[in-house]
C-alpha cells in the first residue's frame, strides 16, 4: 500500500494503482475524461483528467500514471480547472453541436462535462469547422457520425483488445483524422453495440435504438441478461411499460463492462403481439379468454386429489424459486419427484464463444442441480411422459415445438401450460394460464460460474398475468398446504432452507458482484 | 579564424568521393569501431561518449551517455535506431552527414549499437529524401562486404545487422516513439510516455533512438578522446554542431562551429552578413519550432544550450533561418501554422484541434477578416496547448506563435484591425513552404 495525498486528503492504495481510480475515489466522482475506460488500454489523448502533482514542472494525466508513495496531488487547483475547461474547449470547436438531433443528447460526456467546465460563448464560427461524413451504416447494429466524435479511439480499442476483430481504426492526421472501419469491413462482430456504449459522446449511436426515445424520460433498473448462462449484468431502460434498451453493467466478476449483441435482443420478446395477457380455457375445442375464478376452477376440475398429476416439466430460464416452488408443487400435486423434469435441453443450446456468449442459451440451468432435477434428453424425456398418467404440467418451456416425441408422449394426455406466449404447446393446452416474463418479475439466476445473482422487474405485467411465484404459491395453499410463503424474501428463505448448497446464505441479501457460495466454490470452480 | 579546425563531422562534405568506403577508409575509417570492438569493449564505450558530454543533436540535447545508461542492466534484446527523419522546416544537416560522409554515420551507429548491446540497427530515413535512401543503402552494402556489419564481423566479436527504412511522409516519425510506431509497421504516432523506449520500445524491447548527428560525431570522439572533444565547446554543450542556415546571408549552407560561439561571429565570419541589399529582421536560431529571435536580440546570444535557454529560445536541431527585414512576420507564421497543422497526428486534442485553430484564425487576419480581439484568441489557444499533449509537437507550434506576437506584434495589431494585408514579395515565403 502507498500513501498519496489528493486535494488534502491522505489515503492509501494498492501500489500500481491508476492515479485515475485513486482520484475517483478521493473526489467521488471521476476526472473529466473520455478516453479512459478501466476495461481498456490507457490511450492518454484526450487529454482532459490533467492533474498537478507536486514535484512535476508541468500537469500530468492521472490515467497514465501510477500512485506513488508521498504523492501529493491537486484535482481542483486553478490551473488543473483551467487546463480542463480549455482541453473541453478544443474538443468542441470542430463540434456540430447538433445536439438537438442527436440520439447521445442526455447522456453525452462532452454535454455533460461541458455543463460542468462550460465556457458557453463559442469563440468559432460555424463556417469554420471542419466537417466530416454523418449518418453512415457501418454494421447490422451501428451508425457512424464522423463529425461528432472527439478520437477518443475507445471504439477502437474495443476491436482490438476486447473482440480482436479490428474493424474500426483511425484513418488520416491532424483535424482530418477519423475513425473510419477498415476497407472491405463492416463493423459486425458479435459485441458491435459495445462500441456505442462506451463512446462518449454521439458518433456511434444504435441503431435499433436511435430516436426510439429521448434518455432523460428513460428509467434505469438494473438487472440480468438473461439471454445464456453467462448472466451478463445488464441495466434495463424502460419507459411506460416499454423496454427500448439493455445496458450492460460492469461486474468485473462477470461480464466486466461488455454485453453480447444477441444479449441486447432480449427484451424483444417481452412485447411480442402473442404475449399472454388473460387465462386461456378450451372450451368448444378452441382456447378462449377466462377469468381467473374460472381458471382456478379448471385447475381444480383437471388436477386433484382424485386426478394425481402426471408430469411436470419446467424450464431452465424460471428464477431459482420459482422453480423450487414448482418441484415442491408438482410433488403436492402427485407428480413423483422423479417425474419433474428440467425441461428439454435442446432448445437452449446455441453457439458458445471465449468472451461472454455461452453455448448454453439458458440463464438457470445451474440451479436445477441444486433442487436436484433431472434433465432427460430427447426420446428420455418423451418416455418418462408415456410412463405417467394424468395431466402434464409444463411451465416456462414450449416443448411441442422444442422437444422431439414431446406430441407424440403427450397425444390423448391433458396439458396445462403455465407461460408467457401463446405457442404451440399453449395451442395444445387445455388451461393456459399467463405469467411474467423476466424483465416483469423479481428473481434470482444461478450462472454458469454458480453465481447467485438477483434479476429485478423493470416493468409492470400486461393484462391479467400473475407475478409466477404468487400463482404457484396459491396453487400450493389450494392443495392443502398450510405454509405456502406470502412472500418473496420469505420463499427465499424457504429456498436457501431446503438446498444444501444454500446452507447459510441469505439469498435476499447479494452482495454487488453476486454470489457464489461456500459449498459451491469449494466443489468446483465454475466455469469461464 | 580558421574555420577548418571545427570541422568533426563535416570533414568531408567538400570531397567528391566522401561517401564512398575506400576514401572513408582511406581517412582513417572505422579504425573506432575496431578499437571499440575489439579493445574498449561496452562498458568504456558508454563512459567514453558520457566523458565527452555529446548531446542528443536532434533538438531536445539530452546527453547521449546518459541515455544509454537507461538501457536496463541484463536486457537481453535491445534494438538501436538512428533517427534520419529530418524534416523540421528550416533543418537540412543530417542530409549533408548522409549525403557527403555516410559511413561516419554507419560506423557510429554500429558503435552506438554495440555500445548499447544492440544486434539490430535501424537507419530510419524520411521518405522523402529518396536519393540519400539510394545512398545510404549503398554504403550499408559496402560495409557489409567489408565485414563491418554482420554476423562475424571483427572474427565472430560483434554481430549487428543495419537496416534501412524509409519514412512514409509524416514529421511526427522524427519524435522517437512515433518513429519506433512506423517502424513497426503501426500508425506513426508517439507513444503515451512511460514507458520510455529506453525501456520498452521497438516489439517491447529497449530500444535508443539518437539523431544522425549524434551517432556520426561518436566514431571522432572514440578516436581522439572525451577530453578533445570537450576542447570544443561550452562546459555544458561541448563539441561542435552542424548549423543549416537559409535566408539571404552571403554563404548559406551547413556550416559546423565550436558551441557557445555567438551569433554576431557566426553571422559576420562564417555566414558573411546579409545579401546586398538585405537588412537582418529576425533570426530563427534552432528551427522553426523554435522562438524567433529579433535581430538585436539575436546579436546578443552565444550559440550554446545554455544561452538561448536563457535568451528564450532554443538550440533545437540547429536549423537557422535568417529572416529578412521584406519578410511579412504574419505570412511567415502562417506558413508555419500550415506546417503543424499540416503534420499533427491527430491523437491528443488540444494539438489536432489547437494546430489548425490556429491555422485558421492566421489566415483570417491574412485575408483582413481578422478583428483586434483574434491576437487575444491566438494567445488562449497557446495557453490551451502548451505542455498538454503527449509529444511536443504541440510545443512545437505554440513557440513560434507566441513568439511571433510577441516580437512582431505591430505587424499583428496592423491585420487585426482590419487593414488587409500588404502583399508583399511572397516569394521568399513559398521558399520555405518548398
Amino acid at each position: 500500500m502507498v500513501k498519496v495525498t489528493i486535494d488534502g486528503r491522505e489515503l492509501e492504495f494498492a501500489a500500481g494503482t491508476s492515479l485515475f481510480d485513486a482520484c475517483r475515489e478521493a473526489r467521488g466522482e471521476a476526472l473529466p475524461h473520455f478516453c479512459y475506460h478501466p476495461d481498456l488500454s490507457v490511450a492518454g489523448v484526450c487529454r482532459l483528467c490533467q492533474v498537478e502533482v507536486e514535484g512535476m514542472p508541468k500537469l500530468t494525466i492521472a490515467c497514465n500514471t501510477a500512485v506513488r508513495e508521498g504523492m501529493v496531488v491537486h484535482t481542483r487547483s486553478e490551473k488543473v480547472r483551467r487546463a480542463a475547461q480549455q482541453i473541453l474547449e478544443m474538443h468542441l470547436i470542430n463540434h456540430p453541436v447538433d445536439c438537438p438531433i442527436c440520439d447521445q443528447a442526455g447522456e453525452c460526456g462532452l454535454q455533460d462535462q461541458y455543463m460542468t467546465y462550460g465556457l458557453y460563448e463559442s469563440e468559432v464560427g460555424m463556417s469554420d469547422k471542419v466537417h466530416k461524413a454523418k449518418v453512415q451504416v457501418i454494421g447490422p447494429r451501428v451508425v457512424l457520425d464522423k463529425e461528432r466524435c472527439v478520437l477518443c479511439s475507445r471504439c477502437v480499442r474495443f476491436c482490438d483488445e476486447v473482440t480482436r476483430t479490428g474493424e474500426l481504426g483511425i484513418f488520416n492526421r491532424g483535424d482530418r483524422a477519423e475513425i473510419g472501419v477498415a476497407p472491405g469491413r463492416q463493423l459486425d462482430n458479435a459485441y458491435s453495440l459495445n462500441t456505442v456504449d462506451i463512446c462518449p459522446v454521439g458518433a456511434l449511436t444504435s441503431l435499433d435504438f436511435r430516436f426510439k426515445k429521448r434518455v432523460w424520460l428513460l428509467k434505469s433498473t438494473p438487472s440480468i441478461c438473461h439471454g445464456c448462462a453467462t448472466g451478463c449484468n445488464v441495466r434495463v431502460d424502460h419507459e411506460a411499460g416499454t423496454v427500448y434498451r439493455l445496458k450492460p453493467r460492469r461486474n468485473p466478476a462477470v461480464n466486466g463492462a461488455w454485453m453480447c449483441d444477441e444479449g441486447r435482443d432480449t427484451y424483444r420478446p417481452l412485447h411480442a403481439a402473442d404475449r399472454l395477457r388473460e387465462p386461456l380455457l378450451r372450451r368448444d375445442g378452441a382456447l378462449r379468454a377466462a377469468t381467473w375464478p374460472e381458471a382456478w376452477e379448471a385447475l381444480a376440475g383437471l388436477v386433484g386429489r382424485d386426478a394425481p398429476l402426471g408430469f411436470a416439466v419446467v424450464a431452465p430460464r424460471q428464477t431459482l424459486e420459482e422453480i423450487a416452488l414448482f418441484t415442491h408443487l408438482a410433488a403436492a400435486l402427485g407428480a413423483a419427484p422423479a417425474a419433474v423434469s428440467g425441461g428439454p435441453r435442446e432448445a437452449d443450446r446455441g453457439e458458445g464463444d471465449d468472451l461472454l456468449v455461452s453455448a448454453d442459451r439458458a440463464p438457470n440451468r445451474a440451479s436445477l442441480s441444486w433442487l436436484g432435477l433431472e434433465e432427460p434428453a430427447g426420446a428420455d424425456l418423451a418416455a418418462r411422459v408415456r410412463a405417467t398418467r394424468g395431466a402434464v404440467l409444463v411451465y416456462g418451456a414450449d416443448p411441442v415445438a422444442d422437444a422431439p416425441g414431446w406430441c407424440e408422449a403427450v397425444a390423448g394426455r391433458t396439458v396445462i401450460h403455465l407461460g408467457t406466449r401463446r405457442g404451440a404447446t399453449a395451442e395444445a393446452a387445455e388451461v393456459v394460464i399467463p405469467l411474467s416474463a423476466w424483465a416483469e418479475k423479481d428473481g434470482l439466476l444461478v450462472n454458469r460460474q454458480g453465481r447467485v445473482q438477483a434479476s429485478r422487474r423493470a416493468i409492470v405485467r400486461p393484462g391479467l398475468a400473475q407475478e409466477d411465484w404468487r400463482f404457484l404459491a396459491d396453487w400450493l395453499t389450494a392443495t392443502g398446504e398450510t405454509d405456502a410463503p406470502v412472500s418473496l424474501p420469505e420463499l427465499r428463505g424457504w429456498v436457501a432452507a431446503r438446498v444444501p448448497a444454500l446452507a447459510g446464505v441469505d439469498l435476499n441479501v447479494l452482495p454487488p458482484e453476486g454470489l457464489v457460495p461456500d459449498a459451491v466454490a469449494a466443489g468446483h470452480g465454475g466455469e469461464r | 579564424m580558421n574555420q577548418d579546425q571545427y570541422r568533426i563531422l563535416s570533414r568531408r562534405f567538400d570531397r567528391r568521393d566522401g561517401h564512398r568506403l575506400a576514401a572513408y577508409e582511406a581517412d582513417g575509417g572505422y579504425r573506432a569501431l575496431r578499437r571499440a570492438v575489439g579493445e574498449l569493449g561496452a562498458v568504456a564505450v558508454r563512459e567514453e561518449v558520457k566523458a565527452s558530454g555529446l548531446r542528443g543533436r536532434g533538438g531536445a540535447g539530452f546527453p547521449a551517455g546518459v541515455k544509454w545508461g537507461f538501457v536496463p542492466q541484463g536486457a537481453e534484446t535491445v534494438y538501436f535506431m538512428v533517427n534520419a527523419d529530418e524534416s523540421e522546416p528550416g533543418t537540412f544537416k543530417d542530409r549533408f552527414l548522409l549525403d557527403y560522409d555516410p559511413h561516419a554515420v554507419i560506423e557510429g551507429s554500429a558503435i552506438s549499437s554495440f555500445a548499447v548491446g544492440a544486434k539490430l540497427c535501424v537507419i530510419y530515413i524520411r521518405g522523402e529524401f529518396g536519393w540519400l535512401i539510394d545512398r545510404v543503402q549503398k554504403a550499408v552494402d559496402e560495409a557489409y562486404a567489408a565485414g563491418y556489419l554482420g554476423r562475424g564481423a571483427f572474427g565472430g566479436a560483434y554481430e549487428l545487422e543495419m537496416i534501412v527504412h524509409k519514412g512514409a511522409g509524416a514529421y511526427i516519425c522524427g519524435e522517437e516513439t512515433g518513429l519506433i510506431n512506423s517502424v513497426t509497421g503501426l500508425k506513426g504516432q508517439p507513444n503515451i510516455k512511460p514507458p520510455f523506449p529506453a525501456v520498452s520500445g521497438f516489439l517491447g524491447k529497449p530500444t535508443i533512438v539518437n539523431n544522425v548527428e549524434t551517432v556520426a560525431a561518436v566514431p571522432w570522439i572514440l578516436e581522439h578522446g572525451a577530453t578533445a572533444y570537450r576542447k570544443f565547446g561550452t562546459e555544458k554543450s561541448p563539441g561542435t554542431k552542424l548549423f543549416s542556415v537559409s535566408g539571404p546571408v552571403r554563404r548559406p549552407g551547413v556550416h559546423e562551429i565550436p558551441l557557445g560561439l555567438p551569433f554576431r561571429e557566426f553571422f559576420d565570419d562564417w555566414l558573411g552578413g546579409m545579401a546586398d541589399g538585405e537588412e537582418l529582421k529576425a533570426v530563427i536560431v534552432g528551427g522553426s519550432s523554435v522562438p524567433v529571435l529579433t535581430a538585436a536580440e539575436a546579436m546578443e546570444v552565444a550559440l550554446d544550450y545554455e544561452s538561448l535557454a536563457t535568451a528564450g529560445t532554443m538550440l533545437g536541431s540547429g536549423g537557422m533561418i535568417i529572416i529578412p527585414q521584406r519578410c511579412d512576420m504574419v505570412e511567415l507564421i502562417q506558413v508555419l501554422m500550415h506546417f503543424y497543422w499540416d503534420e499533427s497526428c491527430g491523437q491528443c486534442t488540444p494539438c489536432r484541434e489547437g494546430t489548425g485553430w490556429l491555422h485558421k484564425i492566421v489566415q483570417r487576419l491574412r485575408r483582413g477578416e481578422g478583428a483586434p480581439e483574434d491576437l487575444a484568441l491566438l494567445e488562449k489557444v497557446c495557453e490551451g496547448m502548451a505542455g498538454l499533449t503527449i509529444c511536443p509537437l504541440a510545443d512545437a507550434a505554440v513557440m513560434p506563435m507566441r513568439s511571433f506576437l510577441q516580437r512582431f506584434r505591430p505587424e499583428f495589431e496592423a491585420l487585426a484591425a482590419g487593414r488587409r494585408a500588404t502583399e508583399p514579395d511572397s516569394r521568399w515565403a513559398r521558399e520555405i513552404r518548398s
